[in-house]
């Protein structure tokens, strides 16, 4: 199963860019939550298993994973149901399987499970382009867990299987004006959706965001607070621990949502430069990895988990900034969060097993 | 080409597509973060301090105020203001009902004076509360606990605390400046406390001290962590003023028996030094130090008896027979008597046609200067006025301190008025001064008006022996490294009196409470009951309205009573205290007497070394 030459072709760069974020991540934890706290302990755990997920999606030949990726979708999506009945309740909505030490996040999985479906739909196809058919299916298959996630409700995650589908659609040759179309109607769409979808206080959000100062006290605060954090940060930062707006609260939920404020506050520029620098890399590693895949399906599988990981760094560090309006969206591998970190980094086994097995047959 | 190899080109180009997007997308990220961080850091790094820095102002207790035996006057206590922090407030309407619900006021009153404070940088708290209770402060802490309140402050601050309604007119009071005051002074900022009134208007800026800081670091539920500087206040200096405590608390007494209002000041007329200073009706200053309440200043302001104004040196009154040392000194002086010159009374005289009542219905018979002092025969100054003139006596009142202002370093002083052909010239429409008038100066009636605190010079003067002296108050000031005195004001003028022409005064006034005069009540016995200390002084009893005026005005509720005045100096030879008693509506001038006594008395028992007399208890003459 695991042949000891695969070990010399593991992409050590790309594991230790990923350790280096989840490092960096704890230690703003620690900052953040005022030192070693049952939160920076968890968070230490989510590594740890992290890591096991992550050797152990390492450890089977992703082609075996796409043939049984119909039944992994299927208990996923069974988790998803359960969770939407059984699951614990927190701030509203039900995400959790209460698993006495650990809340286990299902949604977090299906990212990679939906990643993995597409991938091995697209991947067996022997036509040269898909058909409108294929689209159909795949948008189905993506479907059916955004629902669930939706009914949660959690908009934050279910909309980051969307890039799953788009990116996944674009590499597998989908014509570009498909996605022109698409565009078009998303515009069009806006209007309506405002008017009938988003509920009163969606609609705050995205007002709010478009100018925080007309609700400087509510809801506007934390996009507010967010920018101050950033801006005071200056060239090489407060210092670790010295940050104000992190240490004094004035920036809510610092350790999660809002962890990259931090650390462009207590280490400035120069370490929002580092971590967007170990960020790049990662993505940019993946995508060589995907250049490099044996087949269409480990192309389109290392894309597929790579664009919901990449969408969610772009979307938190722009908000971490004050400059998209406040999602409750992690920032991948550096939140607070042992679903998120399991999650990514089993995604990230599954991009470092496509890379490690080009050469086999 | 085959498919597979077509199906890698399109994946590499798209994979290649995806690889630049990243890239530029991260460039733009990158960009954002400088933009935030290094082009606009200044102006997040200092959002960012006052999101979490506070800086306090740390008010500096005013300069405690001394007697002239170091006796604690006027001192500090602690007090605590609850204030409304805008800038920690989300809903301002919420913190006003809340706060007045807790506090036990009116939403109104608060809301008030929120708006009063508007336009002020929301940094700057606004006091709603300036003397807490105890039970408000507990009320407002323990919602601060709960987090009900985060913008809500109770601090402790330095108020001022005065020995109640004593000396109230001399201490004067504090409160906030107000807009036009901050505007015309600098170095002043709404919100201070400064004098508004007496001792603490006039030595304000040696009273106030400096104002400390405190800057110190705030998380965002408002709460206190560390403290990053301070800068403690400067106590203002210390004040040595020449009252004498016991004396002042005499005079105090002494109104209180004689149930009057009125003035009194006592001079030390060797140097001018005040001993003891009131004004009657008073108010208590402590309700100013706290931020005086609506209701309480619209009572004062409204009030008929005008507690806030300053009789002693704002009151004009007629000094009736007071006035006769003065008319006497100018017939000396000008040689036109002798002490010896006799007038004869026979109840009264006729000058230009108008026939003059002496106060004695029988006439005083044949009169020299001093029994005409004793008796304070009115036909005798009738007849020495008429001799001397009007300019000659508005010139030697002047030498003695009558009808110009003293002086003294309390605000808002006001001048008297002892007539003259010129004063009447400039500033009469008639401008003819008739010879008639001034047949009624010469008793201290008509036009002559003087304050309490130029009597109290003129007696001095007549003391000393011709120095007039300046009233003041301060007598030391300690700026932190030990008492240095001030030297006492120069005297305004100093005339050489023929002593044998001030002696016959002087006994005349000796004679008035030893011999057979009005003022006895003043005498002062000792041990052995016989008077001691020699003291000397003069009564007067003063129309408020003319006899006639009495009469036109029939049943009115106005008090028409006499004015009654007292004068004083002891001992006769080298006085070392000298002063007026001014009861309004007091009368008789014997009345003013009593309260005299009671001053001499304590301040002669302190001085013998005895112990001092009790609260006084009086039954003034009340019989026209």
């Amino acid at each position: 199963m695991f042949e000891r030459r695969l070990w010399f072709h593991i992409d050590w760069a790309l594991l230790a860019a990923l350790m280096a974020l989840a490092l960096i991540g704890l230690a703003q934890i620690y900052s953040a939550t005022g030192g070693a706290t049952s939160i920076y302990h968890t968070q230490i755990y989510g590594i740890v298993l992290g890591l096991i997920a992550l050797v152990i999606c390492l450890a089977f030949d992703y082609r075996s994973l796409g043939d049984k990726s119909h039944f992994i979708y299927v208990g996923v999506l069974l988790l998803l149901i359960y969770v939407l009945f059984f699951g614990a309740v927190r701030g509203g909505s039900r995400r959790w399987i209460d698993l006495g030490v650990f809340n286990l996040q299902p949604s977090e999985f299906a990212k990679a499970t939906v990643a993995l479906v597409l991938a091995k739909y697209f991947g067996e196809s022997r036509r040269g382009a898909p058909t409108s058919g294929d689209l159909l299916i795949a948008g189905a298959i993506t479907a059916v867990p955004l629902l669930i996630i939706m009914r949660q409700p959690d908009l934050g995650t279910a909309v980051t299987l969307l890039p799953i589908l788009l990116a996944v659609a674009y590499v597998v040759g989908v014509p570009m004006r498909i996605f022109g179309i698409l565009a078009l109607v998303g515009v069009l769409a806006a209007p309506v959706a405002w008017k009938f979808v988003l509920k009163d206080y969606q609609k705050e959000r995205i007002s709010t965001f478009l100018d925080p100062e007309q609700d400087a006290k509510g809801a506007g605060y934390q996009q507010i607070q967010a920018r101050i954090t950033t801006g005071s940060g200056g060239l090489w930062g407060k210092g670790f621990m010295k940050g104000t707006q992190g240490q004094l609260r004035f920036l809510p939920v610092a350790h999660n949502d809002f962890v990259f404020s931090v650390l462009a506050e207590e280490h400035g520029f120069a370490g929002v430069l580092t971590a967007l620098g170990l960020y790049l890399f990662v993505i940019l590693r993946s995508l060589e990895s995907a250049r490099l895949a044996k087949d269409r399906l480990g192309a389109y599988l290392v894309l597929g988990v790579l664009a919901s990981f990449t969408f969610q760094v772009i979307y938190n560090v722009t908000m971490a900034a004050g400059l998209a309006p406040v999602k409750g969206l992690t920032l991948p591998l550096m939140s607070y969060g042992g679903s998120s970190m399991i999650a990514t980094l089993a995604g990230f086994g599954l991009i470092l097993n496509v890379r490690m097995r080009r050469f086999t047959n | 080409m085959t498919a597979q190899a077509e199906d890698r080109r399109r994946i590499g180009s798209r994979l290649a597509a995806l690889q630049i997007g990243a890239v530029v997308v991260f460039a733009a990220l990158a960009i954002s973060f400088w933009v935030l961080q290094i082009v606009q850091h200044q102006k997040y790094a200092e959002m960012a301090e006052n999101n979490h820095q506070r800086t306090l102002a740390l008010r500096a207790p005013r300069g405690v105020l001394f007697d002239r035996n170091g006796k604690v006057l006027v001192e500090n206590r602690h007090s605590f203001t609850i204030s409304i922090d805008r800038e920690r407030t989300k809903n301002l309407d919420r913190t006003e009902q809340f706060l007045a619900q807790i506090l036990g006021l009116d939403v109104a009153a608060v809301k008030q004076i929120v708006n009063r404070h508007r336009g002020e940088p929301t940094y700057r708290p606004i006091v709603i509360v300036d003397d807490a209770s105890l039970a408000q402060v507990a009320a407002v802490s323990a919602r601060k606990l709960d987090f009900e309140l985060p913008d809500v402050r109770v601090e402790e601050v330095p108020t001022r605390k005065y020995p109640e309604t004593m000396g109230a007119h001399l201490f004067g009071y504090v409160g906030e400046a107000t807009d036009q005051q901050v505007s015309q002074t600098s170095g002043l900022k709404s919100g201070d406390i400064i004098g508004q009134s007496g001792i603490e208007k006039v030595y304000n800026a040696d009273l106030k001290g400096e104002d400390g800081a405190k800057v110190v670091v705030v998380n965002s539920l408002g709460r206190e962590i560390r403290t990053l500087d301070e800068q403690r206040p400067t106590e203002g200096k210390r004040l040595q003023l020449t009252l004498d405590y016991d004396v002042q608390r005499a005079i105090e007494d002494g109104f209180d028996a004689v149930g009057f209002n009125g003035a009194a000041v006592v001079l030390d007329p060797r140097d001018g030094g005040v001993l003891g200073f009131t004004s009657r009706p008073a108010y208590d200053p402590n309700a100013f130090a706290a931020g005086i309440d609506r209701a309480t200043w619209s009572s004062l302001m409204t009030d008929e008896d005008r507690p806030l104004n300053n009789r002693a040196i704002q009151g004009r009154y007629s000094p009736g027979s007071t006035f006769k040392m003065a008319v006497a000194l100018a017939a000396l002086e000008e040689g036109v008597i002798t002490p010896d010159f006799k007038v004869h009374c026979s109840g009264g005289a006729s000058f230009y046609g108008h026939y003059f009542k002496c106060w004695r219905k029988g006439g005083h018979g044949a009169i020299d200067l001093r029994h005409a002092i004793e008796q304070s025969c009115d036909v005798y100054f009738y007849t020495i006025a008429n001799m001397v003139g009007v300019d000659n006596i508005n010139k030697w009142a002047t030498l003695l301190g009558l009808g110009v202002k003293s002086g003294i370093d309390l605000p808002n002083e006001v001048q008297g008025l002892v007539p003259s052909t010129e004063w009447k010239r400039l500033h009469t429409k008639e401008k003819k001064w008739y010879a008639g008038e001034t047949i009624s100066v010469g008793i201290g009636q008509g036009a002559v008006a003087v304050t309490p605190v130029s009597m109290a010079v003129y007696m001095a003067t007549l003391a000393n022996g011709g120095t007039r002296v300046t009233p003041h108050l301060l007598k030391a000031v300690d700026e932190g490294d030990g008492w240095k005195s001030v030297p006492p004001p120069a005297p305004s003028s100093k005339i050489d009196i023929d002593s044998a022409k001030l002696q016959a005064i002087r006994d005349g006034l000796w004679m008035v409470v030893n011999a057979a005069g009005t003022g006895h009540n003043a005498l002062i016995k000792g041990p052995d009951g016989k008077p001691i200390h020699d003291v000397s002084g003069k009564t007067g009893t003063a129309q408020v309205i003319s006899n006639q005026g009495k009469t036109a005005a029939g049943n009115t509720k106005k008090d028409l009573r006499d004015n009654g005045w007292f004068v004083f100096f002891a001992p006769r030879d080298n006085p070392q205290i000298a002063g007026v008693v001014f009861l309004e509506h007091g009368v008789h001038g014997s009345n003013a007497a009593l309260v005299a006594h009671h001053i001499l008395d304590t301040f002669f028992a302190k001085l013998d070394g005895r112990p001092l007399p009790g609260k006084p208890e009086f039954k003034p003459n009340l019989v026209p």
